[in-house]
């Protein structure tokens, strides 16, 4: 490919991502006609508030189950979870499960935490049971009737006693079931009682007329409607197949995180600031072609940022990951450096322009090549056993290594061929060499 | 400049270093945060006194409170021995009290123990993994290195360079858990990794040239990775300034969640820059010297 058209290649490439990476890129896509085209960086729940939970199954009870049963029920539970996290499927609540027995729950924006907690977390085992009347002292015996028997659950109001309720609708062979009990029970003149994760939501009562159509009351004692909403949402999710605890809670407000954005913003542009002045201040020509690619390095970055969010591999800024992309500007420049001392070097031995650029290049790429390994080894090792908050960190590092090994070799020869070919490009104070080393 | 013939004195001002961190790591250890021992940490804005927590501290029976202001927000850490139950409900008490003095919560955490024993464990397999896949890959790397050194010896004299990049950087954190209460974090695990990859970059760099010169210079190999050091040092200094002035902007105007996190980067950064041109090519012809005495 000769230089002219790799340059002009580079431009394309700046201009697109520049056009990508600026914040309204939807009105310059919607304006070469891509409308609808909303792209963003996905922020971690450290900057965008919210939080992480995680869920433990119950030692106990995995126990008793065999290994593909075990596996059964999380997957089982995973979906319960799902289920009451994001009940109208609409947020964008991830539930995903971690390792043999844990269940991670990410709540973007979530306000009200605890609530959050006891909605997921609840087992929601309803049960139905029977007081018979003949004996007081009679054992409460099991129905035989469970969640699993409930077509659906919803919330209602009961005018009368100024209360809501939560009306169920029972299942299939659940109506008829449902119907010859209450029929027995209203004979015998027994009670009824429903537990929701052993307590009581509704009795014990008496059955004044049998139930037959499936249809059943629960006045519990619900104070708001959310309230009796929240065990509507239970009760239609279905019970957890597994009761689980809550091990891990890392909980972010959204201020916070919008400050630890402003302020990450601040430290990176004033550190591209300083690391540019350094470079031009030291390598004069050759830095100002650095801090060039080093812009579009951004630029680029930014846009793999953005555009990943259109895949299922995802790329989310943590508040560590800004900081490991701010490391990888630092760094960035370091293949630069390899190659402009090298210059100097070759330089100085008396070589000529051309030959010393093309000597440095070649020289240079080893070091750079087997320096950049070492890091990239930590970013996946990182990756791999890392905590959610080191894996961000992994990931903005490791592709910052990577986008850098391109911008700095690619893009900087090229520009520095252009000029090097050009003789206006070939005087050695412009590289920060003392004068009169021409030749 | 004749680095290598004061490479004694570098030695020393190595362990001038080292020995009081590690000191301080055997006496006193390392202050370990709620990554790896479990707890909670409750961060609300304003300034907080010790005072206005003890007692309800106290009547919800948490252990190990501590409570640090740093600019702007404040700190509380404690720990709950209570269920998941009253854990949260004492979560609740805690932040609401605190609400009602004007310190809005901002930021909350609890880690249960099977999560940091988790976070523990992996924390030493990542360093174990990290150190042994480095050495390979500049064992595999240098594996045409000329004579007098293998490319083990280039590979050992790169750990003992990690090494003092860690130790250093583990002791100092130690000396500021002992004297400032600093707690180290998973994050500070992460900046140990950073750390030793940044540390194994330089060094790489300093052997590069000095396998090249092998090949092309005379003279002994003293002088030879003198040279190499001497050409490699403004690439080697410029290269760090770069980093550590991006970690400079970053500890003062980034976040203060990961204002520690920044400070480690920095200290193991000016070090792993200090041990690559200092020790880790020194350590090559320490090795050499010794090694042509014992055969003699």
């Amino acid at each position: 490919m000769s230089l002219r058209v790799k340059f002009w290649l580079i431009l394309l490439l700046a201009v697109v991502t520049a056009a990508l990476a600026y914040p309204r890129e939807d009105q310059i896509l919607k304006s070469v006609g891509i409308k609808n085209t909303k792209l963003s960086v996905k922020q971690g729940l450290d900057l965008q508030g919210g939080a992480h939970l995680v869920f433990q199954a119950n030692a106990a009870e995995l126990k008793k189950l065999s290994a593909s049963d075990r596996n059964q029920a999380m997957t089982s539970l995973i979906a319960v979870i799902q289920k009451r996290a994001n009940p109208t499927g609409t947020s964008e609540i991830a539930v995903q499960r971690e390792g043999s027995d844990r269940v991670i729950v990410e709540l973007p924006g979530v306000k009200d935490i605890n609530d959050a907690i006891d909605r997921i977390g609840k087992t929601a085992n309803l049960a139905f049971l029977e007081i018979p009347s003949s004996d007081p002292s009679a054992q409460i015996q099991d129905t035989g009737l469970s969640g699993k028997d409930v077509e659906r659950a919803d919330v209602d109001f009961d005018t009368q006693r100024n209360q809501p309720i939560v009306t169920l609708t029972m299942k299939g062979d659940a109506v008829g079931k449902f119907g010859d009990l209450t029929t027995r029970i209203n004979k015998e003149g027994g009670r009824l009682v429903t537990l929701l994760d052993q307590a009581i939501i509704f009795g014990p009562a008496t059955v004044s007329t049998p139930i037959t159509d499936g249809h059943a009351q629960l006045q519990g004692n619900f104070k708001t409607v959310a309230e009796a909403r929240k065990v509507a949402d239970q009760i239609n999710a279905g019970a957890l197949p597994i009761p689980v605890q809550l091990v891990e809670e890392r909980s972010v407000g959204a201020t916070l995180g919008q400050e630890s954005i402003a302020r990450s913003v601040v430290a990176g542009v004033i550190g591209l600031l300083i690391v540019a002045l350094f470079m031009v201040a030291y390598y004069r020509l050759a830095g100002l072609i650095a801090v060039l690619a080093l812009i579009i390095y951004a630029l680029l970055t930014l846009t793999l940022y953005k555009l990943s969010a259109l895949t299922p591999s995802t790329i989310v800024l943590t508040l560590a990951g800004t900081a490991g992309f701010i490391l990888s500007i630092g760094m960035a420049v370091d293949a630069n450096i390899l190659i402009f001392e090298r210059l100097k070097e070759e330089l100085r031995a008396g070589k000529s322009f051309m030959t010393a650029m093309e000597t440095a290049f070649d020289r240079a790429w080893t070091s750079i090549r087997d320096s950049n390994v070492s890091t990239l080894i930590t970013c996946i090792i990182l990756y791999i056993f890392g905590a959610p908050i080191v894996k961000g960190f992994a990931v903005t590092l490791g592709l910052g290594v990577l986008v850098s090994l391109f911008t700095a070799v690619v893009i900087s020869r090229t520009f520095l061929r252009m000029v090097i070919r050009r003789g206006w490009g070939r005087k050695p104070g412009w590289y920060g060499l003392p004068k009169g080393l021409e030749n | 400049m004749n680095i290598i013939g004061r490479r004694r004195i570098w030695y020393a001002i190595s362990l001038l270093i080292i020995v009081p961190g590690l000191f301080s790591l055997f006496t006193h250890g390392l202050r370990l945060g709620i990554d790896f021992k479990g707890g909670q940490l409750l961060e609300v804005t304003g300034q907080v006194t010790t005072a206005q927590v003890q007692d309800s501290a106290a009547q919800l029976k948490l252990k190990d409170v501590s409570v640090i202001s740093s600019s702007g927000n404040t700190l509380v850490r404690y720990r709950d021995d209570g269920d998941a139950k009253k854990q949260q409900q004492d979560h609740q008490v805690l932040s609401t009290i605190l609400a009602n003095a004007g310190h809005h919560e901002v930021r909350f955490e609890t880690v249960g123990p099977s999560i940091s024993g988790d976070i523990t464990r992996n924390a030493i397999i990542a360093v174990a993994l990290a150190a042994a896949a480095i050495v390979l890959y500049i064992a595999f790397a240098f594996r045409n290195i000329p004579p007098p050194v293998s490319s083990w010896g280039f590979g050992i004299a790169a750990i003992v360079a990690l090494l003092h990049d860690a130790l250093l950087l583990i002791g100092v954190f130690s000396i500021l858990g002992w004297l400032f209460q600093v707690e180290i974090d998973s994050l500070f695990v992460t900046a140990v990794l950073t750390v030793i990859g940044f540390s194994v970059h330089d060094t790489i760099v300093v052997f590069d040239r000095i396998r090249e010169n092998l090949r092309r210079e005379r003279g002994s190999f003293g002088q030879i990775v003198n040279q190499s050091i001497n050409e490699t040092l403004a690439r080697s200094l410029n290269t760090s300034m770069t980093v550590l002035l991006t970690l400079l902007a970053l500890y003062l105007f980034g976040g203060e969640t990961i204002r520690l996190f920044v400070l480690a980067l920095l200290i193991g950064i000016a070090s792993g820059t200090y041990s690559s041109i200092l020790n880790a090519a020194p350590l090559l012809v320490t090795w050499q010297t010794f090694r042509s005495k014992r055969s003699k």
